[in-house]
């Protein structure tokens, strides 16, 4: 597992499940290498300022995988070590899914889904009316995408142009298992979408996708199916199944951690 | 403000409003699915990039409503009443509710204006949804009047306003001073019963209390164009007064006007109460609307009945 990025937020990640005693790890570490690029590289943010009017913004559709966005959130200076402390506990501002009445940098409250695209598209066709040219990225779920209001938004954004707008889907293959015919990059391109397919855990292909978005010659908005895997980087979360939303015992938190190191 | 036209329907008088509003406020962007898109070509002029035709998609229409609030837009959306509130219920109490986002929906259709389409197009229970969700404010403007002065005043506030058009205008014209947000009007003085009507029926509401007049009993009219907040001290004090209400009202029984004065008022004694509204079943007729008015019992005559029945 040598070649695993985002070790240290992922040992943090499990450790705020081990303490909170909730949580779903494995739906975080599908997405985690992609969102800890997009913090690092892609957007302008300042945690001083978090609804700065000309910032760029990150919204997570799915908002199971919270913990990833957390991480990042407390990485960049957004929330504080006790919000980190208190996940999942009275008192604190973290919970199972995002909230952006209490968490700054959180630009949606999400958990619900289908949601975040269609609020992200009146974000950015607000900036459109507005003169703006905030960039807006908005990672999606696979099985959320068998909700019909993401193509509702596919579909509008296509159409007016949103060129400053990028999905990201996590196709780690849990909506495949109810519905296994799900070609997402043809339906993407089908609603007129730029689309690149990379693997969401190689950092060369999530660097080289985001830099191709930078320089295409489109007006279209962008799409990246990001084929994931679900629990990625530790071989006992991987895939589909009961560690969905469990909580390690002792014995398979040292097995955890053990493969992070 | 453009010159108040008594004629004006209240659906050209709110495309008139937002046109007037829209040139003054560079944050005003309205949103229709297909629906006023004629009526609305002034705004869409007037207003360049500020006016979306957006689509036969009312979810994504409410979210990216929030959306544009989220960055400091001022959305109306608008389209035929269920198809925003009963189908896109979720997105109205997630991403506007929730997220404490201001915007305003604007809709056509009420109750059962399209009295020949049938349930698919028939909305009376919007109020009694509306009134799960906190920081919704729920206005029924009755005239032209009433429209363009409670959108002024509500339109920027902080709250999501809803802003229920029907078809038919009460007739009543009141000066636009005295429409303010919250607050009803006392229309007729009385000391036997209280009649408080809400949309069209005040109109019914003025013929029951000429009839009842006729038969020498004095009922006093409350007119309610803002379902909420609802004016609780006119309301109480009416009730206080002569102990005996009917609520007339084109929604629902079950979560309506009428429920919410009950509540407001249970700790009057002896006070006899009616409802004058849709029962809790389907209207699965056709006819004209008054005609489907009739059926349930929405006119001078239905309420005389109730009244009968269950007051004197």
């Amino acid at each position: 597992m040598s070649d695993v990025l985002n070790k240290d937020l992922r040992r943090q990640m499990v450790d705020m499940v081990v303490a909170g005693k909730d949580g779903h790890i494995p739906s975080a570490f599908s997405i985690v290498d992609i969102i800890t690029h997009i913090y690092a590289l892609e957007l302008k943010i300042d945690p001083k300022n978090p609804d700065a009017p000309d910032r760029d913004y990150f919204v997570l559709s799915k908002g199971h995988g919270c913990l990833a966005l957390y991480v990042n959130l407390h990485r960049h200076g957004f929330i504080t070590d006790q919000d980190i402390a208190d996940f999942c506990k009275k008192g604190g501002i973290l919970g199972e899914h995002p909230d952006m009445t209490k968490v700054a940098g959180a630009e949606a409250s999400t958990g619900s889904l289908g949601h975040g695209l269609s609020f992200s598209l009146g974000i950015a066709l607000g900036h459109k009316v507005k003169g703006m040219d905030n960039k807006l990225f908005v990672l999606i779920g696979d099985g959320e995408s068998h909700e019909g209001t993401v193509w509702e938004a596919a579909h509008i954004a296509a159409n007016h142009r949103l060129k400053n707008l990028t999905v990201i889907v996590d196709w780690n293959r849990s909506g495949m298992q109810l519905l296994p015919e799900d070609d997402l990059p043809a339906k993407w391109r089908a609603f007129g979408w730029h689309t690149t397919v990379i693997d969401g855990h190689d950092p060369d292909q999530i660097a080289a996708a985001f830099a191709a978005i930078k320089s295409k010659d489109t007006d279209r908005p962008s799409v990246i199916v990001a084929n994931t895997v679900k629990g990625k980087g530790v071989a006992m979360l991987e895939g589909h199944g009961r560690w969905h939303h469990r909580i390690p015992n002792d014995e398979e938190y040292a097995e955890i951690m053990g493969a992070l190191i | 403000m453009n010159a108040m036209n008594v004629n004006k329907s209240i659906r050209e008088q709110f495309a008139d409003t937002l046109t007037d509003v829209g040139q003054a406020d560079p944050d005003l962007v309205v949103v229709v699915g297909d629906i006023s898109h004629g009526v609305l070509q002034p705004f869409a002029k007037a207003c360049p990039g500020r006016y979306f035709n957006i689509g036969i998609l009312e979810q994504t229409t409410v979210s990216l409503g929030a959306g544009m609030a989220r960055v400091g837009l001022v959305p109306v959306l608008h389209t035929i009443a269920p198809f925003l509130i009963e189908r896109a219920f979720e997105q109205i109490k997630l991403d506007f509710c929730y997220h404490q986002l201001p915007g305003n929906i604007i809709t056509v259709g009420s109750a059962f204006d399209y009295s020949n389409l049938g349930c698919t197009h028939h909305c009376y229970n919007d109020f009694a949804l509306l009134k799960t969700l906190p920081n919704v404010d729920i206005t029924y403007p009755g005239t032209a009047v009433e429209f363009d002065a409670l959108f002024r005043e509500c339109y920027r506030n902080s709250k999501l306003s809803y802003y229920r058009v029907p078809g038919t205008s009460h007739g009543v014209e009141f000066k636009a001073a005295d429409i303010k947000p919250g607050q009803g009007i006392k229309v007729a003085d009385g000391s036997d019963i209280t009649l408080v009507a809400t949309g069209p029926h005040l109109k019914t509401a003025r013929g029951v209390r000429d009839r009842l007049a006729s038969g020498g009993r004095s009922a006093e009219i409350l007119y309610i164009h803002t379902i909420r907040p609802l004016d609780v001290d006119l309301v109480r004090a009416s009730i206080a007064k002569t102990r005996a209400v009917v609520v007339i009202e084109e929604h629902m029984r079950s979560g309506g006007l009428g429920d919410e004065v009950l509540r407001e008022t249970r700790d009057i004694d002896t006070v006899r109460f009616a409802s004058a509204a849709i029962p809790d079943a389907f209207v699965t007729g056709y006819g004209k609307y008054e005609e489907l008015c009739e059926s349930v019992g929405l006119s001078v005559d239905g309420v005389m009945a109730l009244i009968d029945d269950q007051i004197f």
